[in-house]
């Protein structure tokens, strides 16, 4: 009986070592970790952020992109309260995580310390500018809300047929919202020829006409947002039934509306209907409405995990593809130089990420580049307009000039 | 001038869709005296039936809205059943544990499916030009979701009054104890509060869904949003609840059209109802219409 015992605890040990190894002798799992809303508020953009992350992954491991290597991703949610992101990050850190993927802009802003102290490459969904403020470690994917509201403010300036063009800020009552506000009035006061009539804080409106009703008051003839889809939705509705909405780019005696990246997308199209027409709007990546490599690409990568086409052609699940493939990147390029790959390691390959070392991820306008001095990865930003129910690009890429100029 | 009408117009707009979403926490608490935290979530369930049985059943959009109500109805029914009769003579507070507790589970049950963390937007099915007169402009949904809150308020009004099961709900919310020794149904009672409730949670979020669009975050954040308009209602008025709803919609909007962007102030549209609830409350705790019980003792 007792030699009976042993054979059994024998084999249930060799499965599990047969288990627990790797696929291939030599095999490495790098782990990373993603904190974000998957549930709770700015859910639905942390939700195809998350599946963009996650399939991206899988795709490199499953097309052995890092050889015999593999990632493994954690990812949580945090319900967008930094408390729980902060508990993930420290289970994160005990699991021994050489990358970390963050995402709201409080919690990357309240988790910035412990960042520095652990010295961790950390890529948020936020691209707050005040996320770099004493920060070494902290990468933003693209341009930051600062640049998307000063390059449309710009865009203001260059279009504008008149008197100098009254504008006002239409923010989401948080650190998220009210980030880019002080630069855009800095760039103002730096020699950008508008003036900001008002910065305008929403609620949870379910009417703004009084608020329209003032601006137009106060001959306001853009609104630059910076929020989520909804508020902006919910204004474009309002703004339509009162006839405020402008025809063509700056028509006289109206508003023309414009916004930041999280504001844009087919989910504005779906909540503002035919509000939507011509609102204007800028971010650093390509979108399915206009079809190219990467969005063949990324519509290729969403079919292949079964995704809907909701998520397949959501400019957030093209965020989290984009920053899966940086990190992927980062990792591709250190094991290429024969490098053990570390938290510290892959800090330097993302430093060392520009110039003729620039990563082009086809998701984006522009190339990625990090440096000691530029955590800021894509500098370019498109302008796209709603025409008949589809964002359409206006112009070519451009950087803002004022973003440099306030520095 | 007509700024100021149509001030007027959208403040009476958007305080009758308050009075609608603060129905059911009047309707719970008149009969019951416990207030339902979970609200929120059911006004959210009652718009994501709605839009489920128009876009994905191919009901026809009136009709949907009519079964959201009654399957809402028969949902909030059940739940009172299930969750909160075995608590009927328990303390009131542990009867509101019980309904953040249930604030839990409808959000974790709703987070599994797509409503959970996408955004959805009910088809056109009114006119999408407003009604215009004298420079003054109001949609069909906002003017549909008017005439909603009156006719449920009108009906809810002469159901309490008039019916035999109204007149016995009021009887419980008196005194549970007097109407059981008259043969009143307590739980029955219980049940067709949670019941009318639900019905009325389904309309508001039916209209509010129709206004701003299907985010759960946002729907269900009118469960707290119209808690000044109960509590300054006086909680078990329903002409309480119209009252305040339209008091808070008006501040709001003059609040936004004249104090907002001039003399240095922001953001007293959001900040007034709350100093006006202060301050009527200090002079009235009651509330405008609720009941001033005195005790004996």
């Amino acid at each position: 009986m007792k030699t009976y015992k042993i054979s059994i605890w024998l084999l249930v040990s060799l499965i599990a070592f047969m288990l627990a190894m790797p696929a291939s002798s030599g095999a490495k799992v790098y782990k990373l970790g993603l904190s974000l809303a998957i549930t709770g508020p700015t859910s639905d953009a942390g939700n195809p952020y998350a599946k963009g992350v996650e399939d991206y992954f899988r795709y490199v491991n499953d097309m052995k992109l890092l050889g015999n290597d593999t990632i493994d991703c954690t990812i949580r949610d945090d319900k967008y309260e930094t408390a729980i992101t902060k508990r993930n990050f420290e289970e994160y850190l005990d699991m021994g995580i050489v990358f970390y993927l963050n995402y709201s802009t409080g919690s990357t802003l309240g988790l910035k310390r412990d960042f520095e102290e652990v010295k961790m490459p950390v890529i948020p969904a936020s691209f707050h500018a005040g996320n770099l403020e004493d920060s070494n470690y902290i990468f933003l994917p693209i341009a930051s809300y600062s640049a998307q509201a000063i390059g449309l403010a710009e865009y203001v300036v260059k279009n504008h047929k008149g008197k100098t063009p009254k504008v006002a800020l239409f923010v989401h009552p948080s650190a998220f919202g009210r980030g880019p506000v002080e630069d855009v009035q800095k760039a103002v006061a730096a020699g950008l020829g508008m003036e900001i009539v008002e910065v305008v804080e929403h609620g949870k409106d379910l009417d703004n006409t009084a608020m329209l009703q003032r601006l137009k008051s106060k001959d306001v003839q853009y609104v630059i947002s910076q929020t989520v889809q909804s508020p902006v939705a919910v204004m474009l509705k309002d703004a339509s039934r009162l006839g405020l909405v402008a025809k063509t780019f700056g028509e006289k005696g109206k508003i023309t509306f414009m916004g930041c990246h999280y504001t844009g997308g087919n989910d504005l199209v779906a909540l503002a209907g035919d509000a939507a027409e011509n609102y204007y709007w800028t971010t650093s990546y390509i979108i399915t409405s206009e079809p190219g490599v990467g969005t063949d690409a990324q519509l290729a990568l969403a079919k292949r995990y079964g995704r809907d086409d909701k998520f397949a052609n959501s400019h957030n699940y093209a965020n989290g593809v984009m920053v899966a493939q940086v990190a992927a990147e980062a990792i591709k390029r250190a094991k290429t130089r024969g490098k053990e790959i570390t938290k510290e390691v892959l800090y330097e390959e993302l430093l060392a990420m520009n110039g003729m070392n620039a990563f082009y991820p086809v998701t984006t306008v522009g190339p990625v580049t990090f440096s000691k001095d530029d955590h800021q990865g894509v500098d370019t930003l498109q302008l796209y307009a709603v025409e008949n129910g589809q964002f359409k690009s206006v112009g070519m890429p451009f950087i803002p000039e004022y973003t440099g100029k306030i520095k | 001038m007509s700024y100021f009408f149509q001030l007027v117009v959208s403040g009476i707009v958007v305080g009758s869709i308050y009075a609608l979403s603060a129905l059911g926490f009047v309707l719970i608490y008149k009969s019951s005296r416990v207030l339902n935290l979970a609200h929120g979530q059911i006004i959210a369930t009652g718009a994501f039936i709605s839009y489920g049985l128009t876009v994905w059943a191919n009901v026809p959009i009136y009709i949907s809205f009519l079964l959201s109500m009654i399957i809402t109805f028969f949902l909030a029914m059940s739940v009172e059943k299930i969750f909160l009769r075995r608590l009927i003579g328990e303390p009131i507070i542990s009867v509101i544990m019980v309904t953040i507790g249930l604030m839990s589970i409808i959000d974790g049950l709703i987070y599994l499916t797509p409503f959970g963390s996408e955004n959805f937007s009910f088809p056109p099915f009114l006119p999408q030009q407003p009604i215009t007169y004298a420079g003054v402009s109001i949609s069909y949904t906002q003017l549909m979701g008017v005439i909603i809150t009156f006719v449920l308020i009108g009906v809810f009004s002469w159901f309490f009054k008039k019916s035999t099961v109204g007149i016995s709900m009021r009887a419980v919310s008196d005194d549970q104890l007097a109407s059981m020794s008259i043969g009143v149904s307590v739980p029955r009672v219980f049940g067709l509060a949670w019941a009318t409730a639900g019905l009325s949670a389904a309309a508001a979020g039916s209209v509010i869904g129709n206004i701003t669009g299907l985010n759960f975050d946002t729907l269900h954040a009118f469960g707290i949003i119209v808690f000044p308009v109960v509590i300054l209602g006086g909680l078990d008025s329903l002409l309480g609840a119209v009252v305040a709803g339209i008091i808070m919609g008006l501040i709001q909007q003059f609040a936004s059209g004249y104090l907002d962007g001039n003399w240095g102030l922001y953001g007293t549209a959001q900040v007034l109802p709350y100093i006006l609830l202060l301050v009527l409350l200090l002079l009235k705790p009651h509330g405008l219409f609720g009941t001033h019980e005195i005790e004996r003792v």
